[in-house]
């Protein structure tokens, strides 16, 4: 029992240590996916701001670098102005170029031609698109224009063009120059480069589509791959919501943000998403191991001690009562509930025993009443036939404590004959008292319709094998005495052989060889033998119980004490009754208080013939 | 009461040390029971047996009586006091005893 309840808690506490892992497995997955996810989104956010940041920096400087334009290109109309003539002089445009830090001077006349220029005279503002805008200023005197800074030549190098209404006559003052600072500002703030700046996490990084094209990354490997080629529709982008994808053979979590025209993806490694988490788990799965472990060894301990321990007192007490010790008490008092259980089992088994006490009782009254009805069957008025004189007689039966079945009897079958039976039915209790019963019942009924005592047990035998299931048997002597002629007539079923006393003479056992037991065998054929008694002559019949009483070692009383005792001189001469009351003294004090184990009968009958009175 | 048993094909041999009486004669008449199947041949040995009683008796009557119908029983080996015992119950005349 102490290894199953072990079992049990071990399996109990290693699913709730399970339970518990899963648990925090799960949670941990759960807060570090949503960790990443801010992180993520931090970051995008960050993304964004930046580039908000530098859209406002681009046009600070770029208002900045209109109005200082302005500024130099009012400034050459107003130096025109003032002295016209400097457009004849050669090599005024390069000398204005470096007083301004610009790269180009050009002056354009009312025709659209320009007049002077360090490297352009003559070209005409109308052949090309990007100066024809110019050309919209011509005679408005308030004209200023800031041309969009574009790439231009080899290089593709920001490049721009300012120009304002001459002040002298219709024409345009224009000035070329690189917007140093304002492209700067501008190549910061393309957010094509703008990938570079942000790391989530130490592999994670944000990668700019436009069109589901990626146009800013890391790394340089992806620029230009479309989405989709990573399975990545356009549709889970505009879903805001976060997925997983896996580009060049990592997994990545992904968060889309979308800033129009752009979609901002943030991706960080899933590898790098759970770093945190499987430390957790491994501290978790190490703690709890050791926790886990303490509360099976205490809970397994405490539970010994409180339960199992009482319950292996109460299963040993048990085994003992159900092994039939209603003595046993069960105590068990180690808390309230054993306290109420060994009180329990112990008022029970009282009960019980009790019950058992009452049965018992119940069964030896009726016994005894078996017993008493039994007896009543006997003769036991002594003398039976106060005025026969021929004979004397007496029988007694000492009953053990068990019912047994040991029976003497004796009737007149007519005024000359005299019957005595003693026998001895094999077994002990009811059977045996119902045996009895019938074996005696049958055998009187035989003698008295006249038969001899060899024809008597010939019929009692066959009668009483039929229906013998229980296979009992009788050991049974009869004899009919002619009272007239003293022919004692005798048949001996498997009995003691009695003591006879001739007149003057010892004892000794009649010498006739016994026929087979009653109820044996149904083919029996009894034989029965005639002996002359004298007048004087006495005969003492007995059964077992006197030869196999036993003294405390355990001896028996024996044939041969038997015989002795009743050849002692103070013995030798007793008449029926004194004789059987001396002979239960002899075996009262050879027995010693020992138990005695079986019925003792004995029966004695003396012929006196009319010669004694 | 001991129970010595030797089985060879049809033939049982039993031999019984120590006292055959109340308590221990319900042994030898289960064993009996549960081996007498098929036996044609029942040997008793009671060189060792001290003491029969009443009880013992009847499961020898029982034994002769099915071997009666089966085969043979005999006995071996029977002590005075046992022949006393047989001889005064008329068991004598039943039983095959050598």
């Amino acid at each position: 029992m102490r290894k199953t309840f072990q079992k049990w808690l071990l399996l109990f506490v290693a699913g709730a240590f399970i339970l518990t892992l899963c648990l925090s497995f799960y949670l941990q997955t759960r807060e570090a996916n949503s960790n990443s996810i801010d992180l993520i989104d931090l970051k995008l956010d960050d993304a964004v701001k930046q580039i908000k940041l530098n859209t406002r920096n681009v046009e600070a400087i770029r208002i900045m670098t209109e109005s200082e334009a302005l500024a130099k290109a009012r400034a050459l109309a107003e130096i025109i102005l003032n002295n016209p003539d400097v457009l004849k002089e050669k090599g005024w445009p390069g000398r204005m170029e470096k007083i301004l830090d610009v790269d180009e001077v050009h002056i354009i006349n009312k025709d659209g031609i320009i007049v002077a220029s360090s490297s352009a005279t003559g070209y005409d503002m109308r052949s090309n698109a990007q100066s024809k805008e110019f050309l919209a200023g011509l005679g408005n005197p308030d004209f200023e224009y800031v041309q969009e800074a574009q790439p231009r030549g080899m290089d593709q190098e920001i490049f721009q063009y300012t120009g304002v209404s001459r002040l002298d006559e219709t024409g345009i003052v224009q000035i070329g120059y690189y917007p140093t600072r304002l492209a700067n500002a501008m190549s910061l703030a393309d957010i094509e480069n703008l990938a570079d700046g942000f790391r989530i996490g130490n592999h994670g990084s944000i990668l700019i589509t436009k069109s589901g094209i990626i146009v800013s990354s890391i790394d340089e490997k992806l620029l230009g791959l479309r989405m989709d080629s990573f399975g990545i529709q356009s549709g889970t982008l505009n879903k805001k919501e976060p997925f997983y994808a896996t580009i060049e053979g990592v997994k990545y979590l992904c968060k889309p943000k979308i800033f129009s025209p752009y979609v901002l993806i943030g991706i960080l490694p899933v590898d790098e998403m759970y770093v945190s988490r499987n430390e957790m788990i491994r501290s978790i799965v190490f703690s709890n191991t050791i926790l886990f472990g303490i509360v099976f060894l205490l809970v397994s301990f405490l539970v010994d001690r409180v339960v199992i321990s009482g319950i292996f007192h109460v299963n040993r007490s048990l085994e003992k009562i159900t092994e039939g010790n209603l003595d046993e008490r069960v105590n068990v008092r180690s808390n309230p509930e054993f306290v109420s259980l060994s009180d329990g089992i112990n008022s029970t088994v009282s009960a019980l025993k009790d019950a058992i006490a009452e049965a018992a009782a119940r069964i030896d009254k009726e016994l005894e009443f078996a017993r008493e009805i039994q007896l009543s069957s006997l003769p036991t008025l002594f003398p039976p036939f106060p005025d026969r004189t021929e004979f004397d007689i007496f029988a007694a039966i000492f009953t053990a404590k068990e019912v047994g079945g040991d029976f003497y009897d004796f009737f007149m079958i007519d005024e000359d004959h005299l019957t005595i039976v003693i026998a001895d039915v094999s077994g002990k209790g009811i059977p045996a008292a119902l045996f009895m019963m019938t074996s005696k019942t049958m055998i009187q009924n035989l003698a008295e319709s006249g038969r001899s005592p060899a024809e008597i047990f010939t019929d009692a035998n066959r009668h009483l094998c039929e229906n013998n299931e229980a296979e009992m048997f009788v050991t049974a002597f009869l004899g009919i005495l002619e009272i007239s002629t003293g022919k004692f007539t005798y048949v001996n079923a498997g009995h003691n052989k009695p003591l006879f006393r001739q007149s003057l003479k010892a004892y000794d056992w009649i010498q006739t060889k016994p026929g087979f037991i009653l109820a044996g065998l149904d083919t029996t054929q009894y034989k029965q033998t005639e002996i002359i008694l004298h007048p004087g002559d006495q005969l003492f019949f007995y059964t077992d119980g006197i030869t196999e009483a036993m003294n405390q070692s355990g001896a028996l009383f024996g044939n041969d004490h038997l015989k002795d005792f009743l050849n002692s001189p103070e013995v030798i001469n007793y008449n029926p009754a004194d004789l059987i009351h001396v002979v239960k003294e002899e075996i009262d004090i050879f027995a010693n208080d020992a138990p005695q184990a079986d019925d003792i009968t004995m029966l004695a009958l003396q012929y006196k013939g009319h010669g004694i009175s | 009461m001991e129970i010595h048993e030797m089985k060879e094909g049809n033939k049982l041999s039993i031999t019984l040390s120590g006292r055959l009486d109340t308590i221990t004669a319900p042994d030898l008449e289960n064993k009996l029971n549960s081996s007498l199947e098929n036996i044609n041949e029942l040997i008793f040995d009671f060189s060792a047996l001290s003491y029969l009683s009443s009880a013992g008796l009847r499961v020898l009557l029982s034994a002769q009586k099915r071997m009666n119908r089966q085969g043979s029983l005999v006995i071996h080996g029977v002590n005075e006091t046992i022949m006393e015992i047989f001889e005064a119950t008329g068991f004598t005349d039943i039983l095959k005893i050598e």
